[in-house]
């Protein structure tokens, strides 16, 4: 099967160019949550791809089927089935991490960006593109995650995938955490940095004055 | 003149070097702020009629750099004099790089007396070898950010620093780590101020950013007991933690009311001392920088609900602790004075600073009173009440607005 | 428009909730074994932390855990009289909705306000049979959040063999270290009685004297440290375990007469 321009496009704006986190603003609540840790933030990001691909693939299979009046609830029902399906999977073959991302997983029903782009992108296009868009903003949403955690672990707990880096004062070491890293806030101002980031070297994304 | 040739000087520099074009026109931001700090600006105003008078933003900087001064040289000496109480107590000593260079000195010059609590000079000198390394590496790392954002956002250094940097090390304990000064200076430069286009468009004030940035970063070293005192390994908490027990507790603790009065107890460099702060008020308000009713609705409504507490009585010992306790018991004098009043992050209409005020004052005994994890609520309370200053005057000029419309339609 | 009649709608509607519904159901019913298998040995793992038989940081799978589980003998204790009660099953005493008591304030020094009737102990022996570590599950208030955890004492029945917090909410860096096996360590060979047998643990400001009862508190966490306290003080007390470990060490001291 051939991919189309436009097929290459859907997967890589999302990436970059048009990420769902630092340019449309999307799915910040749960990029708060759970990137105290690279290991959460990897399970999240994977989660969230098989959620916004695979919703956008059965929405899109089911496009010209579905009804107009009914359009947002049965996305919805695909996306909660799906989620359901992650939540348990998670439960079943890595508890530890599941107590982690406690409700999180399944919170991943209200994140913006997976019915965002069944709404916007799925409902009006062929399966194909609809899984590519749905892998990119996934991933790209992923990306964003994995930067937020690098640094909120590596700076709160000296740590990267729960191996030391920086050995602690607590444990014996000489790094002193930086315990807002380990809060919420911390996110927020890591996120505002790449947002600010990505404004200046995107001159597309500024405000106009 | 002296003077004259100074000026004369600094403008012949600005044409030939830092003008538009010329070699150093990159740093001409740096320039323009030494210039307009020796001279005020000789710019004039074209066109209809307006009125000036040179007491400009600089002036008004360098004012409540003055009113701080009490605050500083006293806290200077109460960081040295705590210390030696407890020398005298019990033999502690100060330690690390200060303890070092503390003990050399005084083997060097005796007659400084360094350790001896009798001493104002000594244990002014003590507390200047903790206090001084904080300020300078405040400054310097402050001033880095400014030049840098200035150079880049083009727009001018201006003196709003000095007093951030001047405040900073005085809500700070005096055996802070100086990295972690780098820091929260950064932190709170950066985040409270540049990023929304530097002085006078911050609606947080920089230098409690900075602090709040210790509280939650740092909270094990902040909020110890240990870093109260300048010597080595002897705990010793602040009056104020034994707000939640009492008033008894307090005095049980060996803190009497005059002592917190007057200033001579553990805490933060420059807000220990109810009196300075005070002198520092009268400073302000005289020179018509600080907005009087934000200094007094904010007492109004902090020894207000203080004083309803202790009318209340419950088993709660914070509630029946006197508004007189409150009042002079951690930065509650100092961020009612030098905090809460600060023209850009405060509320800017009559009655939305008397608003401001009252919040702020109230929330502080609030925080006090019911959440014994944030004995020192006074930070958080005057962030959070630049948070809700611009909705205050919003809804202030809001509802002026719909007053006038009426009296017109009336009409 | 066929597409948006009323019969097509629900044909839509119904037709989606069938596939999500089975795919949902079929995910439940396959993976709940493996998720209750997973359940269940988490909380050995805890048990058995708090026993000193696993490292802080070792992991095991469910064979092991068993074999672990060998030497130990889960009893459901009557709090009150401090009974072992061998007619109830330690499975079904945890799901009884009807097993509470509550507490009057003057007792209720962790601030939980009710505790259950019956409880589950477990008690490991070694190989001769002797006594080696009693697990009693505690829980209390601490700063921000209830702390679940389970405290061991040791086969004389008055050294901390470990304390471990298997659950809370505490500030991450500083309440939250009472989970850090660096500073639970901190609690091994403590004496958890006086000489009048009244719980005596006690966390600290600053540094305690070895040989007392007192714990280094963690800086900065001094109400979390309030809080463990007083979970531990509640839990070794009258209404507590303190009956079931009154009649526990009278019957070891007979035994070791005989």
């Amino acid at each position: 099967m051939e991919l189309t321009q436009n097929d290459k496009k859907s997967f890589l704006e999302p990436l970059f160019k048009n990420n769902p986190v630092f340019v449309q603003i999307l799915g910040i609540c749960s990029a708060l949550a759970v990137t105290t840790s690279m290991k959460t933030a990897i399970t999240m990001t994977l989660a969230v791809t098989f959620v916004t691909a695979f919703s956008n693939v059965g929405v899109s299979l089911i496009r010209k089927f579905i009804p107009g009046s009914i359009r947002m609830i049965v996305e919805m029902t695909i996306i909660a089935a799906l989620v359901i399906l992650v939540d348990q999977l998670i439960k079943a073959f890595s508890y530890d991490l599941s107590k982690q991302l406690s409700v999180y997983v399944g919170l991943i029903i209200t994140n913006c960006i997976v019915m965002g782009r069944a709404e916007a992108f799925a409902i009006k296009n062929a399966p194909t593109g609809s899984f590519l868009d749905g892998l990119g903003n996934g991933l790209g949403y992923g990306c964003v995650l994995l930067i937020v955690a690098f640094f909120r672990e590596l700076f709160g707990f000296g740590k990267i995938f729960g191996f030391v880096v920086f050995k602690t004062v607590q444990n014996g070491g000489w790094y002193v955490p930086n315990g807002l890293m380990v809060t919420a806030p911390a996110a927020f101002f890591l996120i505002g940095a790449i947002i600010w980031i990505a404004k200046t070297f995107n001159k597309s994304l500024q405000d106009a004055e | 003149m002296k003077f004259k040739s100074l000026q004369r000087a600094l403008d012949k520099a600005g044409s030939s070097l830092f003008a538009k074009g010329k070699p150093l026109s990159f740093l001409y931001q740096l320039y323009d702020a030494a210039d307009t700090f020796f001279f005020s600006t000789n710019q004039k105003t074209t066109g209809s009629v307006h009125v000036r008078d040179c007491n400009d933003l600089k002036r008004a900087m360098f004012t409540v750099v003055l009113a701080l001064i009490p605050c500083a040289l006293f806290g200077i000496f109460n960081v040295g004099y705590q210390a030696n109480l407890l020398h005298n107590q019990c033999g502690a000593v100060p330690g690390g790089w200060h303890g070092t260079f503390l003990l050399w000195l005084n083997g060097q010059c005796p007659g400084l007396r360094l350790f001896d609590y009798t001493s104002v000079l000594g244990c002014f000198l003590y507390g200047l070898v903790y206090y001084l390394p904080v300020y300078i590496v405040t400054m310097i790392v402050g001033i880095f950010w400014e030049v840098v954002f200035a150079t880049v956002y083009k727009h001018e250094v201006n003196e709003g620093f000095f007093v951030t940097g001047f405040l900073f090390p005085l809500i700070c304990p005096a055996t802070i780590p100086l990295w972690q000064v780098a820091l929260a200076i950064s932190f709170g430069v950066v985040i409270g101020k540049e990023i929304f286009g530097g002085t006078g468009r911050n609606f947080l004030n920089p230098a409690l950013v900075a602090r709040a940035f210790l509280f939650f970063a740092y909270a094990g070293q902040i909020t110890g007991d240990k870093v109260w005192t300048a010597v080595d390994g002897v705990s010793k908490a602040t009056p104020l933690s034994y707000a939640s027990e009492g008033a008894q507790a307090i005095v049980g603790a060996g803190y009497q009311w005059y002592d917190a009065f007057l200033g001579l107890i553990p805490g933060a460099v420059g807000e220990t001392s109810t009196v300075c702060c005070l002198i520092g008020a009268a400073v302000l308000l005289t020179a018509g920088i600080a907005s009087w009713r934000i200094m007094g609705s904010m007492f109004v409504g902090g020894m207000g609900l203080a004083w309803i507490f202790s009318l209340c009585g419950s088993n709660n010992p914070a509630m029946n602790l006197g508004p007189w306790w409150h009042f002079v018991l951690g930065g509650f004098a100092f961020g009612m004075v030098f905090m809460a009043t600060d023209p850009i992050s405060a509320a800017q209409t009559r009655l939305g600073q008397y608003i401001y005020g009252l919040l702020v004052g109230a929330l502080v005994i609030v925080v006090r009173v019911f959440n014994p994890a944030y004995p020192e609520g006074c930070m958080l309370v005057i962030l959070f009440g630049n948070c809700v200053a611009p909705l205050i005057d919003h809804f202030v000029v809001e509802a002026n607005v719909r007053r006038r419309m009426k009296r017109l339609q009336a009409r | 428009m066929a597409k948006e009649s009323i019969s097509r709608t629900f044909a839509v509607a119904a037709g989606l909730c069938v596939v999500c519904a089975l795919i949902v159901a079929i995910a439940s019913v396959s993976l709940k074994g493996a998720q209750e298998r997973n359940k269940a040995l988490d909380k050995q793992v805890n048990i058995l932390r708090a026993a000193g038989l696993l490292q802080p940081t070792e992991k095991v799978d469910a064979s092991r855990a068993a074999e672990l589980f060998e030497n130990c003998k889960t009893v459901v204790v009557d709090l009150e009289s401090g009974t072992i009660d061998e007619s109830a099953d330690p499975a079904e005493i945890e799901k009884d909705p009807n097993n509470k008591i509550k507490l009057d304030k003057a007792d209720d020094i962790a601030s939980i306000k009710e505790i259950p009737a019956k409880t589950v102990v477990y008690l490991f022996y070694d190989e001769t049979g002797e006594l080696k570590t009693v697990v009693l599950p505690i829980v209390g208030s601490g700063l921000w959040s209830v702390l679940y955890g389970f405290f061991s004492l040791d086969g004389d029945l008055n050294s901390t063999a470990n304390i471990v917090f298997y659950d809370h909410g505490e500030t991450p860096g500083l309440g939250g270290e009472i989970s850090n096996p660096v500073w639970t360590a901190k609690w091994k060979g403590k004496k958890a009685f006086n000489q009048n047998g009244e719980p005596a643990l006690r966390v600290i400001k600053g540094t305690a004297d070895p040989a007392s009862s007192d714990i280094d508190g963690i800086s900065g966490a001094t109400l979390t440290g309030k809080g463990v306290t007083n979970t531990v003080t509640f839990w070794l007390g009258e209404k507590g375990f303190g009956p079931f470990l009154k009649n526990l060490r009278a019957q070891n001291g007979s035994k070791s007469e005989n």
